[in-house]
């Protein structure tokens, strides 16, 4: 007994002990770790903090000669945004090697191994060595996007910014470009309008069409080929359905057509009640439902209606994927599709750029959104766009003589002036809001031996993105009721070109 | 006061209650055909609710482990049937693959459905061995295994499946639609789904009512202690019943893969709508689930059509309509309608 | 379950002798977070440092109602977006592209913000204040996913993907070139909401919620309104997110839908499980740990196939966050507990047959700091 309440007591006193022991050392367990944690951030922000303070200080002086910038070497530092996750993911690589493959094959550059992101050494841009020192690895969300072109540019020291690709992205970049005036931004692939039209940062240059421009033509060859007078247009509710949706309806109201909307929300799977809302006989349909929509809608559409009736069904890029189509078992064969770039193309331009892929990336790579050679995603918006901002940059800056004094002043000059003639898929020049003026397409959807495909039947020259005084800087940006459906004449009317590649 | 306190929610409800049948009486005269189609739409989603959420509440009822991979394993399913399709029968769509076959046999679309539904209900029994067989009792800590198993899913299947939607190819020997007078309505959401989901409903009903699985089920969710002493191997009947919860999610993702697609998204939007339709069911209830997904989906049919009242179109707002369902539900019953505290 | 409560009670209340190592640690963390934007570049004490300090704030808010309140809400990021958006929509957006853009002076807007975001949070409470444990998880997840497509779809109030350029308060110039304000924001609204939890702990609103998450059945045989309090404590943690989301508007200069989606949501979860659920300092502990992962793993991440790739952020956040609820349920703070303990397993205890004792003691001290939530149900207390 008494032994027993002993070790009682005993047990008790050692147990207090114990716990007033390490409860003190408790006390220091959580600064310490707290401590641990921003000592790693001390070390990783003042490794490079030589890099980030000459970016911040080139970056924050503007008006005078920071001869510091270029001083330490000659070196063009040049960054990449791309996306790595999220939504375009997979076309990471392709974003990539498309710049990269101009710097291969135009600038002396090598390519370290079969995947873009492997990186590039060598090559050199009127007088400069080029150095890739980062790679932006976004999410198609702005915040991310944010993050990774400051990660660019104040923590690598990138002097020039390639991309980003998703149209959110491109608002955002193109907004801290502007606290950024001594550097220069070109644009990916992004494709909202505001990024050029209404930001209007005088840094950044978009060598690309946005979404609307990408429908250029459309609504024309509807009205006058096509005979539609009232149009149905089914959009995603969000920006880039929008703004693709807005691309036809300014081309068809500009003719001529009215228009009734529709916008499912993004991200809708099940389309039937949207489908209840089609008026049974209409003139013709215009898809501006993005790509995880196309295929549910289409099929079904096909489902609930049965297939469309000749030529009365159009759509912007993504009704063209010939997938798509062979997932709707060729029901709409004979349906119209806008898009900036063409599979058929026979133009030695085009043909100069696939060899150009070829030579820089010749081996299959797994790093692709499908196993293959980059060249077989040759007129994927991804891989010629940043094509051509590379084409911009080298162009630009041979043409100054390699100068980047004075806040790249000199360069910015010139790349507002910028055009490329020969690039792949028709000309490009630029509009004073440095935003390119294109030549868009209009493929028709065919079927051989029995397989789906798309045969492009129309060039449209000059699509600019005013669409004729439709978007302005001060007109409300697309949306569910915008732009408002008026005729007016635009400078493509009636000039689309045939052309035919078969 | 506190009766009025306590009857006035059920008042108020029952009034909202009554408007929302007047209203869509009152939509139904004006377009008959719209209305048939908006119940049909319904309905069929309700039906792959129910399938996703009845392995939800059958492994929750059993075994108190809320399974936030539903959803992964519902759009997982989805995958692996379309990319069995694609291999083994060539008719699957595949994103940049110009060419291949565009009819699909009978067979192509069976046998991926199969495949698909065992695979899952496979990798549904590996999660419950390795992660959830020696935690249990510990709810939240579970919980929040199947999260992280649910972002690590989702993340490894956009990285290898890609970010654009793809679809499943029903049979081309099947009619695309069925026809009634002058009324269409798609084949496969109405007979395969609708049907799979009735059939479902009936088999879940017999295994759960006339079999000694079944009667071991309904004992373990009434009593789990009582059942191992009474000698029942409880491992054994944990295991299938997960196996049989995940085996639904991966047969109900070949059938929503089907009649809308697979893409990134879905296993959210999945794993919501599986989790009101057992909220407003009850927990470990599958004739609840069944009430549940039929509210659910005539409600969210409904909303996103009838909510135009004169000039101002409220159907941006649809999802107010769900939202109001579930506090509706939980309004009068905080557990659902067929829920038990545990 | 009482004793569990008392012990924990005594523990705090015992006038210990305060380790001199405690008192230094403390200082020195201080020191560095006071002389931050000297010792950081711009980069990274606006990327890291500012981003873990307002997702800190978010994630206490998840711990202190998992901790003190035994109800773990996936809410939280939901009610921050309602206050962000509500606050974007009012104040001046300099681009006026989205949002209602009524231009009111952003202080008014932060009291809207937030005020919005509190009635929102009462209706919440009030829905799920009668669900307890695992299915309480369940309700708050399904609202927050439902508040992520309203404000996906009703895009009056959400902008055109997204209200960009939101404006603040004037003193904090423009966060982009100068991130010290915005900095020191943070850092005085974390210091603030942390002595806040941890004054309201003490009160007796703050032990009846104590005494409501061990038993409270208990707790309403003696009178309390167990309903009404879960809410109003609910609420009190709304307010807190409502704070983090405002810091979140100002820090993004923009608010989107997809910044409350739910990659956010399970985000804010396993910044709390990170860190470690026990304690509320776990919680910006974790959202260091999670933006120090972030700004790595956009870099430094192996490419083994399409397994693993710098763009694979979630898929290495998710492994860490399984591993921690798998091997260290206390997140960090119990994998430093653990060292502390042998710490002191090695510097104390010479008497001899003492080892059976200490692990007795071990299970005790382990009882006494696991967080006895998860469901009401007694034997859910043996969670370890």
């Amino acid at each position: 007994m008494f032994l027993k309440r002993n070790v009682a007591q005993e047990v008790t006193r050692v147990k207090r002990k114990v716990r007033k022991q390490w409860r003190l050392d408790r006390m220091a367990v959580v600064p310490a770790i707290a401590l641990c944690g921003l000592w790693i951030a001390a070390c990783g922000g003042s490794s490079s903090s030589k890099s980030s303070a000459a970016a911040a200080s080139s970056s924050s002086s503007s008006s005078t000669a920071p001869a510091s910038s270029t001083a330490s070497s000659n070196t063009l530092k040049i960054g990449i945004m791309s996306d790595c996750a999220g939504a375009f993911g997979a076309f990471y690589n392709a974003d990539i090697g498309g710049a990269q493959a101009y710097f291969i094959a135009h600038n002396g550059a090598k390519a370290n191994g079969p995947a873009p992101s492997d990186g590039i050494s060598g090559g050199t841009i009127a007088g400069h060595p080029i150095k890739i020192v980062g790679y932006g690895c976004a999410n198609d969300t702005a915040a991310t996007a944010l993050k990774e072109v400051r990660r660019l540019v104040e923590q690598d020291g990138a002097q020039v910014v390639i991309g980003p690709l998703s149209g959110d992205e491109g608002i955002a970049v193109a907004n801290y470009s502007k606290t950024q005036p001594g550097l220069t931004f070109i644009n990916g692939t992004s494709g909202a309008q505001d990024t050029t039209l209404k930001v209007q940062s005088p840094n950044f240059f978009r060598f690309n069409g946005d979404g609307a421009q990408w429908n250029g033509g459309v609504g024309d060859v509807a009205y006058r080929q096509l005979g539609w007078r009232h149009a149905v247009v089914i959009m995603d509710d969000y920006a880039f359905g929008w703004t693709s949706a807005a691309g036809f309806i300014a081309d068809f109201c500009a003719a001529g057509g009215t228009v009734t909307r529709l916008y499912p929300p993004l991200g809708t799977t099940d389309y039937s009640s949207y489908i209840a809302q089609i008026p049974q006989k209409f003139d013709g349909l215009f898809s501006a439902v993005g790509g995880t929509g196309t295929l549910a809608f289409l099929k079904q559409y096909v489902q609930a209606r049965g297939p469309f009736k000749s030529n009365t069904l159009a759509g912007n890029i993504f009704l063209g994927d010939p997938a798509i189509l062979a997932a709707v078992h060729n029901s709409d064969v004979g349906a119209l599709v806008g898009q900036p770039t063409t599979e058929d193309t026979t133009s030695a331009n085009a043909a100069a750029y696939i060899s150009a892929l070829k030579q820089a990336y010749p081996a299959s790579t797994n790093s692709l959104p499908k196993p293959g050679t980059l060249a077989s995603l040759a007129n994927s918006v991804f891989t010629v766009n940043y094509y051509d901002a590379a084409w911009a940059l080298d162009k630009a800056l041979t043409a100054v003589h390699g100068d980047l004094s004075g806040g790249q002043a000199a360069l910015h000059k010139a790349l507002a002036t910028t055009s490329l003639p020969d690039a792949p898929y028709g000309a490009i020049t630029l509009d004073k809001n440095r935003q390119a003026i294109v030549t868009n397409y209009i493929a028709k959807v065919t079927t051989v031996n029995g397989k789906p495909g798309v045969h492009t039947i129309y060039a449209v020259p000059n699509v600019s993105q005013a669409f004729g005084g439709t978007f302005t800087a001060s007109t409300p940006s697309p949306g569910r009721g915008q732009p408002v459906c008026q005729k007016r004449s635009l400078p493509w009317q009636g000039k689309e070109q045939s052309v035919s590649f078969h | 006061m506190r009766v009025v306190a306590r009857q006035g929610p059920r008042v108020l409800l029952g009034a909202l209650g009554l408007a929302v049948i007047v209203w869509l009486f009152i939509k139904a005269t004006q377009g008959g055909q719209t209305f048939l189609t908006e119940t049909l739409n319904g309905l069929t989603l309700a039906a792959l609710y129910f399938v996703v959420a009845a392995g939800f509440t059958l492994i929750f009822g059993l075994m108190r482990v809320v399974n936030m991979a539903q959803g992964s394993l519902f759009l997982f399913g989805g995958y692996v049937a379309f990319v069995a399709q694609q291999h083994w029968f060539a008719g699957g769509t595949s994103q940049f693959q110009l060419g291949g076959s565009t009819t699909t046999s009978v067979a192509g679309w069976v046998v991926p459905l199969m495949f698909a539904t065992v695979v899952i209900g496979l990798v549904g029994l590996g999660i419950q061995q390795l992660f959830l067989r020696w935690n249990q009792g510990q709810d939240l800590r579970q919980a929040l295994i199947t999260i992280a198993i649910s972002v690590i899913f989702a993340d490894q299947m956009v990285a290898h499946y890609g970010g654009v939607v793809q679809s499943i190819q029903a049979p081309t020997s099947w009619p695309n639609t069925v026809t009634i007078g002058s009324f269409h309505y798609p084949f496969f959401r109405l007979v395969v789904v609708g049907g799979s989901a009735v059939v479902i409903g009936f088999l879940l009903y017999l295994l759960i009512k006339r079999t000694r699985f079944g009667m071991i089920i309904r004992a373990g969710v009434d009593d789990r202690p009582m059942l191992s002493a009474l000698g029942i191997n409880v491992q054994l009947v944990f295991a299938g019943a997960f196996f049989l919860g995940a085996m639904l999610a991966g047969l109900a993702g070949v059938l929503g893969g089907t009649m809308i697609s697979v893409g990134p998204g879905l296993d959210t939007q999945f794993l919501l709508n599986a989790l009101i339709v057992v909220i407003i069911g009850g927990m470990g209830s599958i004739p609840g689930a069944a009430i549940g997904a039929v509210l659910l989906g005539l409600v969210q049919s409904y909303s996103s059509i009838y909510l135009h009242f004169g000039s101002t179109d409220l159907s941006p707002y649809g999802v107010l309509a769900q939202f109001i369902l579930v506090i509706a539900v939980l309004a009068i019953r905080p557990l659902g309608l067929f829920g038990r505290p545990a | 379950m009482s004793s569990v409560a008392s012990v924990t009670a005594g523990e705090r209340s015992r006038p210990g002798r305060m380790s001199i190592a405690g008192w230094v640690g403390l200082a020195a963390l201080a020191i560095v977070l006071l002389l931050a934007p000297l010792i950081f570049t711009h980069y990274w004490l606006s990327q890291i440092l500012t981003e873990a300090l307002w997702l800190g704030i978010a994630a206490s808010s998840l711990t202190f109602l998992h901790r003190y309140g035994g109800m773990t809400s996936l809410g939280q990021v939901a009610i921050y977006g309602v206050a962000g958006f509500a606050m974007a929509n009012v104040v001046h957006t300099v681009n006026s592209e989205g949002g209602l853009n009524l231009g009111w002076t952003p202080w008014l807007g932060v009291i809207f913000g937030i005020a919005v975001a509190l009635l929102v949070a009462f209706l919440f409470g009030a829905i799920a204040s009668r669900s307890y444990g695992i299915y309480f998880l369940m309700i708050t997840l399904a609202l927050a996913l439902l508040v992520y497509f309203f404000f996906g779809q009703v895009t009056q109030l959400s902008g055109f993907g997204g209200i960009r350029s939101v404006s603040h308060p004037g003193f904090m110039k423009d966060p982009i070139t100068d991130p010290t304000p915005l900095y020191y924001i943070c850092l005085g609204c974390s210091v603030g909401v942390y002595l806040l939890m941890r004054y309201v702990v003490r009160t007796p609103f703050g032990i009846a919620l104590q005494g409501i998450r061990d038993d409270p059945p208990r707790m309403r045989s003696l009178g309390y309104n167990v309903p009404l309090h879960r809410t109003l404590a609910f609420t009190l943690g709304a307010f807190v997110a409502a704070i983090a989301g405002i810091l979140s508007v100002w820090f993004n200069t923009q608010i989107s839908p997809g910044s409350i989606d739910i990659n956010q949501t399970i985000a804010v979860l396993i910044i709390a499980v990170i860190g470690g659920l026990s304690r509320l300092e776990g919680a910006w502990i974790g959202a260091l740990a999670f933006a120090l992962i972030d700004y790595y793993s956009r870099q430094d991440t192996p490419t083994l196939g399409l397994w693993l790739n710098p763009g694979r952020f979630n898929t290495i956040i998710g492994l860490v966050f399984l591993l921690i609820v798998l091997l260290s349920p206390d997140g960090l703070i119990g994998i430093g507990h653990r060292l502390g303990r042998g710490l002191a397993k090695v510097r104390g205890e010479h008497a001899t047959g003492v080892g059976a004792a200490r692990s007795g003691a071990d299970t005790v001290t382990e009882q006494a700091e696991v967080p006895a939530g998860g469901s009401s149900s007694g034997s859910e207390v043996q969670e370890a």
